[in-house]
C-alpha cells in the first residue's frame, strides 16, 4: 500500500504537510495502465522531488505498493467527466490546494502520460512562477480536435486576445490565485447542481489580467469525447454563456500577444484516415431544407444566400469561406444571448453548419494545404469579423445585411 | 362635349404628387362593403390636405372582377358596385376644383373573356374582323418561347377555347384574352374608349401592360417595334384633340427597354422606373448604395418633356422580374422569409411591413422617393404606414380597406363586417385600431403629418421634379449622396444636396463639393444654415437612417 494521507473518518483533522515544491498534482480517473505512464512521467519530470498527488480512491488502491516512493497520494473526489475539466473539478482543485498549502496545481487528464516529462516539467515550472495559467499545445492528427479548431480557439482568440491553441485543455497548470479564481467561478454552477459544466480558464485569466502561457507537448491521444450531437451543445452553450457574462471585457479591442515561434505540426493524414465528407454534406443539405426556418431567424440574408449556394455546390468544390463561418458563429452567439429561439434548438441547428465547415476543412487539407495554416486563417477571420459581431451585439436588429 | 384640360401647364406631371388608389378600397358611402365614387369624393379634402395633385384610379370599369378589375368587359362605363358614370363625373369635377388631376387605367392589352368583343369573337368565323379582335392559333406552338408572367397560376400563354375551336393568346390570366393590334378595328375601339374618358375631362391614361401589345413569332413578344407604332398612333391621336394630357406606360422592363416608350417625345410622357424600386430596398437592407447607383447609371436620358414615375409600392407584388437571379434570391430571403409573402415573381407586402415598421426606414425611403428625379407615386395607405394581410389570396394582401379611424370596419364602411369586399387589417401592430387616419391627424408626430410636411416641402422646389441628378461617390458606401440641379433659365440655378444614410448606425461622410465652393448650404426642413462649402472635403455625420436635404444657396457675402 502506498503511503497515503487520508482524512480521518472520525473527523479528527490530520496535519497535511505542504508539498515539497509547492506543487499539487490532481489526477483524473484513469486506468492502471494510464496511471503507470503518468507516474513514470512525473517521476522522470521531478526526479529529486517528493510530489503530492491527489487522485480518486480507486487509483490510490490500484497501484502496487512502494512502486513510486517519491509520490505522496491523497484522496480527491473523482471527476464525472473524462474529456473536459468541469466546475466541480476546479472547486476540488482549489480546496485541495488550500488544504495542502500548495502554491500551484497541475491538473492532468487520463491521457496525460503521453505528454512527456519535459512538458510536465514546463507546465509545472510555469505556474510555480510566474505564470498563472499554463496550457499544453497538443499535437493532434489533422482530423482531431475540430470543434476546438472551428469554434473554441478562434472565438477565444478574437474575444479574449489569447493565442492559446487549446483553451479547453484537459491538462493544465494553475497558480494558486488562478485556482481560486476558477473555484469562485465554479461556485456559481456547483451551487445549483451544475457541477459538470465546463469552465473557461483562458477567459477567466484574460479578464483577470493573469499571465497565460502554453507549451508544446508530445503527440497525444485525447480522451474519447461524447458524440457530436451531445458534445457540441455541451461545449458551445457554456462557452456562449461565458462570453455573454464577460461582454464588458471583450467589447474593447486588445492586442494579441506575439505568435509563438514554434507550432506543432499536425500528424499527416494517412490513407485510412482520409475523411469521407459525403455524410457531412448530406447532413448539411438536408438541414438547409429542414432547418432553413430556424436559420433564417438567426442568420442574415447575405449568409443565408451563401448557404443556399453552398447547398448546391459539388462535394469536390465545397468550401465555406472563413469570413462566412466566423459570421455564422457570431450570429449564433448573438441568437443565444437574445434567446431568439430555444437554446437547445439553436445549438442543434448549429451542428449541420459545423459539419459543413468540417467538410470544407477536409477539402482544404485534401488539396494539400497546411491544416494549421487554415485554422490560423479561420482565427484571423474571427478577429476581422469581430466588428460585425460587436455592432450586432450592441444594437440587436434583425434588419441587417 | 369635350371638357378642356384641367391642368394649364403642359408639363404638370413633372411637379405632380400622384396617389394611387382603388375606388373599392377607399371609402364606402352606401354601406354595401365596397368603396365607391361618392365615398371617394367625400375623402378628397383628405387627399388635398395631404398634398396630392393627381389621383390614379385602378380599374373601375364593368368587369367580372376575377383580376380585381383588370379584366374589363366594358371600357366606357363604371362598375355598378362603384357607382354610376354621373358619380364618376361628380368626382372628376370635385377633383379638378381642388386642382387635382385624375388618371385612369387603359387596359388595352387584353379584355375580360366576358367582354362582348370576345364573346363575339369566339363565335365568329376565323379570319373575320370580329374574330380577329383577338389573337388566335390552331396550335399552341406559336410564340412558343415567350415567358409566362403569372407563373403561380398559368402554365401556358395559350388556352384552348372549345367554342372557337382554337387557342387564344393571353399574357396574363387565361380569362384575359389579348387584343390583336394587328387588326385596325382594335385600334379604333381603343381610341374610341380613350376619347370617351378624355372628353369627360380625364387628365391621364395609364397604359397597362404596354410591352405586350403586339406579338411576332420568333421574338419575346415584348417591346416590339410594332408595339411602339401602336403607342405613337395613340399619342398622336390624343395630342391632336386634347391638350395637357398624359400617357403613363406600365412597362416592367430594364431601363434601356423602357426608354423607347418615350420615343422622341412622341410616345408616352411617363413610364414607371420598375428596376429602381427593388434596388432601393436592396440598398437599404445591404446598407450599400451600389444597387441604386448602378441602376441609375444604366438609366438612359429621356426626352425633355418626359418623366420617370417613381414608386416604393403599388397594388401589385413588389416585382422582382427586373433583377438578377442572385438579387432575387437575396430579396426573397431579406424581405419575405414566409413563403406566403411571395406571389408570382415578387413579394406581396406593403411598405411598412417590408421594413419591419421602422419609422426611420420608412421616412428614409420616402425621402428618396420624393427627392429622386421623377414623379413620386404614393400607394394609398402607405402615408399612414398601413400593413398587409398575407393570408388573403393573390395580391389582395395589399388591397385591404383604407383605415380611416378605429371604429367599425376602420371607418371604411358602415356595413356588417362580414360584407366587406376584403377584411380590414386587424393585427395588433398594423390593425386599424392602431393605424388609422383619424389618430394620426391628431398626432403631430405621426407619419401622416410627416408625409404631409415632406410633400409640401418638395412642392416648394421644382428642382425635385424637373432637375438633373448627379451622384457623389464618397468612400463610405453606406451613404447615398447626390446633387439635384435645375437651371431656372435666367442664369440662376436651384441646387439641392441630398445625403442619405442607408445604415442602421451613425455614419461619417466626406463629400467633394469643391465645384460648389462658396455655396451656403441651408437644411431645408428647418431652414438651418450649415457651414459654407470650401474646396476642402465637406464632412457630415448622419444619424441612423437619416437624410439631409441641403439647398446650396449662393454666397451671401456675409463674413464667415
Amino acid at each position: 500500500m502506498l503511503m497515503a494521507t487520508a482524512d480521518s473518518i472520525l473527523g479528527v483533522p490530520t496535519p497535511c504537510a505542504p508539498p515539497g515544491n509547492g506543487l499539487l498534482i490532481l489526477l483524473a480517473a484513469m486506468t492502471p495502465e494510464q496511471l503507470e505512464r503518468v507516474f513514470a512521467s512525473l517521476t522522470a519530470s521531478f526526479p529529486k522531488e517528493e510530489l503530492l498527488i491527489a487522485a480518486p480512491d480507486a487509483i490510490a488502491d490500484a497501484l502496487p505498493a512502494d512502486s513510486y516512493p517519491s509520490l505522496r497520494i491523497v484522496t480527491a473526489p473523482a471527476s464525472n467527466s473524462a474529456w473536459t475539466l468541469t466546475a466541480a473539478d476546479f472547486v476540488s482543485a482549489y480546496q485541495l490546494a488550500e488544504k495542502h498549502e500548495a502554491r500551484a496545481i497541475l491538473m492532468l487528464g487520463s491521457a496525460s502520460g503521453s505528454l512527456g516529462s519535459s512538458a510536465l516539467r514546463e507546465l509545472a515550472n510555469a505556474v510555480l512562477d510566474p505564470t498563472d495559467l499554463a496550457l499544453p499545445c497538443y499535437e493532434l492528427p489533422p482530423h482531431a480536435g475540430l470543434i476546438n479548431s472551428a469554434i473554441l480557439y478562434p472565438l477565444t482568440r478574437a474575444l479574449f486576445a489569447s493565442r492559446v491553441r487549446f483553451p479547453l485543455a484537459v491538462d493544465l497548470g494553475l497558480s494558486l490565485r488562478m485556482a481560486k479564481r476558477m473555484a469562485d467561478a465554479a461556485q456559481r454552477f456547483t451551487a445549483i447542481n451544475q457541477g459538470q459544466t465546463p469552465l473557461w480558464p483562458v477567459n477567466e485569466a484574460s479578464v483577470a489580467g493573469f499571465a497565460i502561457d502554453q507549451f508544446d507537448v508530445n503527440p497525444s491521444v485525447q480522451p474519447t469525447a461524447p458524440e457530436l450531437n451531445t458534445i457540441l451543445p455541451l461545449l458551445i452553450g457554456p462557452l456562449f454563456s461565458d462570453i455573454k457574462a464577460k461582454a464588458a471585457f471583450w467589447q474593447r479591442f486588445r492586442p494579441l500577444p506575439p505568435a509563438r515561434n514554434t507550432m506543432p505540426m499536425p500528424l499527416a493524414p494517412t490513407a485510412d484516415t482520409a475523411a469521407d465528407i459525403a455524410p457531412m454534406l448530406s447532413a448539411f443539405r438536408l438541414a438547409y431544407t429542414n432547418l432553413h426556418e430556424i436559420w433564417s431567424l438567426v442568420l442574415p440574408p447575405n449568409s443565408l444566400l451563401m448557404l443556399k449556394r453552398l447547398a448546391a455546390t459539388d462535394a469536390a468544390a465545397f468550401r465555406i469561406s472563413d469570413s462566412l463561418w466566423a459570421r455564422i458563429v457570431y450570429d449564433f452567439l448573438l441568437a443565444y444571448r437574445l434567446r431568439t429561439i430555444n437554446r437547445g434548438h439553436l445549438l442543434g441547428a448549429l451542428i449541420p453548419l459545423y459539419l459543413a465547415w468540417v467538410a470544407s476543412h477536409f477539402n482544404i487539407i485534401a488539396s494539400g494545404s497546411d491544416p494549421e495554416g487554415h485554422i490560423e486563417a479561420v482565427a484571423a477571420a474571427f478577429e476581422a469579423e469581430k466588428i460585425y459581431m460587436l455592432s450586432r451585439w450592441r444594437w440587436p436588429d434583425r434588419f441587417n445585411p | 362635349m369635350k371638357k378642356p384640360a384641367s391642368a394649364t401647364d403642359p408639363l404638370w406631371y413633372k411637379d405632380a404628387i400622384i396617389y394611387e388608389l382603388h375606388v373599392r378600397a377607399f371609402a364606402d358611402s352606401n354601406g354595401d362593403g365596397i368603396g365607391d365614387f361618392p365615398g371617394l369624393l367625400a375623402r378628397l379634402d383628405y387627399l388635398q390636405d395631404l398634398g396630392v395633385t393627381c389621383i390614379w384610379l385602378l380599374p373601375f370599369f364593368p368587369s367580372p372582377l376575377r383580376d380585381d378589375g383588370y379584366d374589363i368587359s366594358n371600357y366606357v362605363d363604371v362598375h355598378p358596385s362603384y357607382g354610376t358614370l354621373n358619380d364618376f363625373k361628380s368626382f372628376l369635377d370635385a377633383a379638378h376644383q381642388r386642382n387635382m388631376q385624375v388618371m385612369i387605367e387603359m387596359v388595352i392589352n387584353h379584355t375580360s373573356d366576358q367582354h362582348p368583343w370576345f364573346k363575339a369573337a369566339r363565335h365568329a368565323l376565323p379570319g373575320s374582323a370580329a374574330r380577329e379582335m383577338y389573337v388566335w392559333s390552331n396550335t399552341d406552338h406559336l410564340y412558343k418561347d415567350v415567358r409566362i408572367i403569372f407563373t403561380d397560376t398559368e402554365k401556358s400563354n395559350w388556352t384552348w377555347d372549345d367554342t372557337a375551336k382554337a387557342y387564344y393568346w393571353h399574357r396574363f390570366f387565361s380569362y384575359q384574352p389579348d387584343l390583336n393590334f394587328d387588326n385596325p378595328l382594335v385600334m379604333e375601339e381603343v381610341l374610341r374608349a380613350m376619347r370617351f374618358w378624355l372628353d369627360m375631362g380625364v387628365d391621364a391614361l395609364r397604359i397597362d401592360a404596354i410591352p405586350y401589345l403586339v406579338e411576332r413569332d420568333g421574338t419575346s413578344c415584348e417591346n416590339l417595334p410594332e408595339t411602339h407604332r401602336v403607342v405613337k398612333t395613340i399619342r398622336a391621336a390624343i395630342d391632336a384633340d386634347y391638350a395637357n394630357r398624359l400617357i403613363l406606360a406600365e412597362a416592367n422592363q430594364w431601363p434601356v427597354d423602357v426608354r423607347p416608350y418615350f420615343g422622341d417625345g412622341d410616345e408616352c410622357q411617363m413610364a414607371f422606373h420598375f428596376p429602381l424600386m427593388p434596388r432601393i430596398y436592396m440598398a437599404l437592407r445591404q446598407e450599400d448604395r451600389l444597387p441604386i447607383t448602378d441602376i441609375m447609371a444604366q438609366t438612359p436620358a429621356i426626352p425633355a418633356n418626359c418623366q420617370w414615375g417613381l414608386f416604393l409600392r403599388n397594388h401589385d407584388e413588389l416585382t422582382l422580374e427586373m433583377v438578377t437571379a442572385d438579387e432575387r434570391d437575396y430579396m426573397y430571403i431579406a424581405y419575405s422569409n414566409d413563403p406566403r409573402m411571395r406571389v408570382n415573381v415578387g413579394i406581396r407586402r406593403r411598405l411598412a411591413p417590408l421594413v419591419d415598421n421602422n419609422r426611420s426606414r420608412i421616412e428614409l425611403l420616402i425621402s428618396l422617393l420624393l427627392s429622386f428625379p421623377g414623379t413620386p407615386i404614393l400607394y394609398y395607405g402607405d402615408e399612414i404606414g398601413m400593413g398587409d394581410n398575407i393570408y388573403l389570396g393573390d395580391r389582395n394582401s395589399v388591397r385591404t380597406p383604407m383605415q380611416w379611424n378605429s371604429d367599425r370596419n376602420a371607418g371604411f364602411s358602415k356595413c356588417d363586417p362580414a360584407r366587406l369586399y376584403l377584411p380590414v387589417v386587424m393585427d395588433p401592430i398594423y390593425g386599424y385600431q392602431a393605424i388609422n387616419v383619424e389618430a394620426q391627424l391628431s398626432d403631430q408626430s405621426s407619419l401622416l403629418h410627416w408625409n404631409r410636411n415632406m410633400i409640401a416641402l418638395r412642392k416648394l422646389f421644382q428642382v425635385f421634379g424637373r432637375g438633373t441628378q448627379q451622384f457623389l461617390n464618397p468612400e463610405n458606401r453606406k451613404i447615398l449622396a447626390y446633387l439635384r440641379d435645375l437651371d431656372r433659365g435666367d442664369g440662376s440655378h436651384e441646387t439641392v444636396l441630398c445625403v442619405a444614410n442607408l445604415s442602421r448606425f451613425a455614419q461619417p461622410v466626406s463629400l467633394d463639393l469643391a465645384d460648389h465652393n462658396g455655396a451656403e448650404p441651408v437644411e431645408m426642413l428647418g431652414y438651418v444654415p450649415f457651414p459654407t462649402i470650401t474646396e476642402a472635403p465637406y464632412v457630415l455625420t448622419l444619424a441612423p437612417y437619416s437624410f439631409l436635404w441641403l439647398e446650396l444657396q449662393p454666397p451671401s457675402g456675409k463674413p464667415a
